[in-house]
């Protein structure tokens, strides 16, 4: 059943990556990308390779996140329900078949292609800093993000309210559960990393305005939608939303600060000198 | 002058409280510094005397519970009942715990107010001696979990317990009545149990309930290919991640270790809910006088490892549950689970290789209760009598290996041997060719299939969707009541649906007031309306109840009929008559504040 889904995700995020690179690159760019692409790749290899040791690190620690939280035993679902239990309620009240497709849709579908897109938009520019700064911001949201899930434990409004709050993916189609309980653990949902990855694509993408100014819309588009469709299906509270664009935005900060900051060429070139320059000191 | 005044009626506050609080002792030096003034006209006396008063607070108290992914049914009584509570004047907070969380809050360091959940219970009304006994109310597990302490209930959980025939009948009666005047916890309702099976692929579902080890043995595979694999889904994901049968937080009933660990005798129920009690393990049971059983076990046992059962395995496996320390530790340390049971034994005596002598310390309903706990290969188990131990950490007194590993692989004699397991995925068992269920002139139920697979999913919904798929054979948790209405049933795949003896209730501890307090307890009993709830949150699939035991032991005095006979419901149809319900805590002697907040000495 799993492999299912991820065939079938795979298929669509496809598709919709090939439909967007001819409407958002475009063919002047791809052009010149098959020239330069072995100096992007260099310039992007190191933030790709610390991303991946961080979602490598990631998947290993969530195994352990549960026994940690529970041990330092931050549970703020209640408070978090006394806040603002009611706007969830007021927002599952406007329920539609047609919505809840939609936001079904871009839970699964359009958060995957918001993410994996930009890879590929950015990757098509000759600067190699937006590239490098958003797989840092990827970073940064993972490893803040972990942090935050050690500490708080808080179970999301399905799980506090099942009978109001009907767990619409899981109900209307229970495939998709095999697929997100392979990334979340059901206490995780302060802050809501859906949100915040979203936002930090969005964030990047009003960033790139000038180059990618039809990308900005749908950008800010999907960004809004996956924001919402976590609230809508149950699966976040507001706070977390609001959490996640916070982290989304502390992430891209500091993403542009770090990044360019430290250059590993750089770093092999200078160190060679230095130690040769010990050396001579030696007495 | 006045610093030197205002310290030295500190000084004098100080000597007389002896060593109260510091929160006390500001206040105290306040009101010694306030009162100077008075002290010259004669009246400090009567100035302390109105204001060394404690002011009583609002009663404010958390509801422990789960969450909608662990049991549906309990987060939404929860909400209800905190709704109530409420209305009551009684703020109101609820926290959600995983699964093993849950338990080890309520039954390891009973650290709670008040929580709402699922009792295992039983089908012998017995399981309320280790419930309720006073002597249990330090222990860990379900031995009395509410710090309930009685005298009076105490006696009555002896008296039917050493009790038989009609006479225990009176004294469960007599038990019953008492429990629901104390009202130690609020029972609400006994759900009714449904599972999906696909009939295409095995025969004789209905033979054995399916949260019993009967269920899944016996079934009648009917293609070549089912007989290789039974494929249940499992709700609940503790199974792959521990399968010791002394573990309380990773048990419910025990239904999957069942498989995996032999007992000298089986409660067997059928799918209707018919039970009796069969010998397993034992070929022969026999009482030879009125409080001596005799053993005769199944020839040629042996364990998964290979290594020979013999009655020295089982007399290990009685003195073990009793004491997880086996004597090492300065007080025994009893396993967390089947605590009752195994008191119900004095001593017992390996004979020989294949006979036992029970001597038993209870009647003899309750003493061939005690012959349905597992039995544990000693060569393993006995090396799990040290204490953990975890370094640079303090660990519990008590807390032996024994009760806290994970136990992989398991090691039983049972008619399944553990194979394989990946963590919350699933756990997979192999038959065991060497049960004795398997030989020619054993007749009783016996594995009929190769592989046992219990796949975990979470939800009713996939859970569904995987029987219809035909990837799966049986769900084997109960399904989620809400789901139960919207199932479409055909030829090939069916709804078996059974009575249960777990129960949902509210329990308090005790050990806190005003939970202490039995007229407390009462109020609080009657502001739930049982029958609405029954509606409300397991849509009509469960039975409200106003005592915990199973249908056959309700006394007619508390036959649910309408409403509870005992503590029937402050107002109608689920809506509470405030009036009604604050007159009653003023009834019980607690007060309202003149905002409508109820004030409790807590």
């Amino acid at each position: 059943m799993l492999v299912q889904v991820l065939m079938q995700l795979a298929v669509v995020v496809t598709l919709m990556v090939i439909v967007s690179i001819g409407l958002f690159v475009g063919r002047y760019r791809l052009r010149e990308t098959r020239t330069e692409w072995r100096g992007r790749i260099r310039a992007a290899a190191p933030i790709t390779v610390v991303l991946a040791v961080v979602l490598l690190f990631n998947s290993v620690a969530r195994q352990i996140v549960p026994d940690l939280s529970w041990m330092i035993g931050w549970n703020l679902t209640w408070a978090i329900y006394d806040i603002e239990g009611q706007f969830i309620l007021w927002l599952q009240d406007q329920a539609t078949p047609w919505l809840t497709a939609y936001f079904s849709f871009i839970y699964i579908y359009g958060y995957v292609f918001l993410l994996v897109f930009p890879v590929v938009a950015y990757f098509a520019l000759s600067n190699t800093r937006p590239l490098r700064e958003l797989l840092a911001a990827y970073t940064l949201n993972y490893t803040l993000g972990l942090v935050l899930y050690i500490f708080v434990i808080a179970y999301g409004p399905r799980n506090m309210m099942p009978e109001l709050v009907e767990a619409l993916l899981y109900d209307t189609y229970p495939q998709y559960q095999h697929l997100t309980r392979q990334v979340n653990r059901n206490t995780n949902v302060f802050p809501s990393l859906h949100t915040s990855l979203a936002a930090t694509v969005t964030f990047l993408a009003y960033r790139t305005r000038d180059v990618y100014p039809k990308w900005n819309v749908v950008a800010i588009l999907l960004g809004v939608s996956v924001a919402i469709s976590t609230m809508y299906l149950g699966i976040h509270w507001a706070i977390d939303v609001v959490a996640g664009i916070v982290l989304a935005y502390v992430s891209v900060e500091l993403a542009h600060l770090l990044v360019g900051r430290w250059s590993l060429s750089d770093w092999v070139d200078g160190r060679v000198p230095t130690i040769g320059g010990l050396r001579n000191r030696d007495p | 002058m006045s610093e030197r005044g205002a310290a030295s009626v500190d000084t004098e506050g100080e000597r007389r409280r002896g060593g109260r609080s510091p929160a006390i002792s500001r206040r105290a030096a306040l009101a010694g510094a306030a009162g100077l003034t008075m002290a010259t006209s004669g009246c400090l006396s009567q100035f302390r005397s109105i204001v060394n008063r404690d002011d009583i607070d609002q009663l404010s108290l958390t509801i422990t519970t789960l969450p909608a992914d662990g049991d549906r049914e309990s987060i939404r009584l929860a909400r209800e009942i905190a709704a109530v509570l409420e209305t009551a004047g009684v703020d109101t907070a609820i926290e959600m715990r995983s699964n093993e969380e849950f338990l080890r809050a309520i039954l390891i360091n009973h650290d709670f107010d008040i929580y709402v959940g699922q009792h295992p219970g039983g089908i012998d009304p017995d399981f309320l001696y280790e419930s309720l006994h006073s002597l249990y109310a330090d222990e860990s597990g379900w031995q009395n979990p509410f710090g309930f302490t009685n005298l009076l209930v105490d006696d009555l959980l002896e008296t039917q317990r050493e009790a038989d025939g009609e006479e225990r009948r009176d004294a469960v009666e007599t038990l019953l009545e008492a429990l629901a005047v104390e009202q130690p916890f609020v029972p609400v309702c006994t759900p009714t149990e449904h599972r999906l099976v696909r009939a295409d692929r095995f025969e004789g579902w209905a033979d054995g309930h399916l949260a019993t080890r009967g269920g899944y043995l016996g079934l009648e595979p009917l293609t070549e290919e089912s007989s290789e694999q039974l494929r249940t889904v499992h709700m609940d994901a503790r199974p792959s991640q521990n399968l010791n049968p002394l573990t309380a937080e990773y048990r419910d009933r025990g239904t999957i270790t069942g498989l995996l660990y032999d007992s000298l005798a089986t409660e067997t129920v059928t799918a209707d809910g018919d039970s009796s009690l069969e010998p397993w393990l034992a070929e022969d049971v026999e009482w030879v006088d009125e409080s001596t059983l005799v053993v005769e076990l199944q020839p040629d046992c042996t364990f998964h490892d290979g290594e020979s059962l013999t009655a020295s395995d089982v007399a290990f496996s009685y003195r073990f549950l009793a004491d997880t320390a086996l004597g090492g530790d300065s007080s025994p340390a009893p396993s967390p689970r089947f605590r009752g049971r195994v008191a119900a034994i004095d001593e017992v005596e390996a004979s020989d290789e294949h006979t036992l002598e029970f001597a038993v310390d209870a009647g003899q309903a309750v003493g061939e209760q005690a012959l349905t706990v597992p039995i544990l290969p000693e060569h393993i188990w006995r090396d799990r009598a040290d204490e953990a131990s975890v370094r640079g950490v303090r660990v519990a007194q008590g807390t032996t290996e024994a009760v806290v590993t994970n136990n992989f692989p398991p090691v039983g004699s049972g008619p399944f041997q553990y194979a394989d397991h990946t963590d919350r995925e699933h756990v997979t068992f192999e038959r065991f060719d060497d049960h004795f269920t398997l030989r020619e002139d054993v007749d009783r139920p016996e594995p009929t299939v190769d592989e046992l697979r219990v796949q975990i999913d979470p939800r009713s919904t996939s859970a569904i969707q995987l029987l219809e798929d035909d990837a799966a054979d049986v769900t084997s948790s109960a399904l989620e009541t809400y789901v139960v209405d919207d199932i479409d049933v055909s030829e090939d795949v069916e709804l078996v649906e059974s009575p249960s003896w777990t129960f949902y209730h509210l329990g308090f501890n005790a050990r806190k007031a005003p939970f202490s307090n039995p007229r407390f307890r009462q109020v609080v009993a009657r502001l739930l309306d049982k029958a609405w709830l029954v509606e409300e949150v397991f849509d009509g699939h469960a039975r409200p109840i106003a005592t915990p035991v199973t249908e056959e032991w309700v006394p007619d005095g508390l036959e649910w009929d309408g409403e509870d006979p005992e503590m029937p419901f402050l107002g109608s149809n689920g809506d509470l008559d405030v009036e009604a319900a604050r007159a009653a805590f003023e009834d019980a002697g607690f007060r309202y504040d003149s905002d409508g907040t109820l004030r409790v000495r807590h």
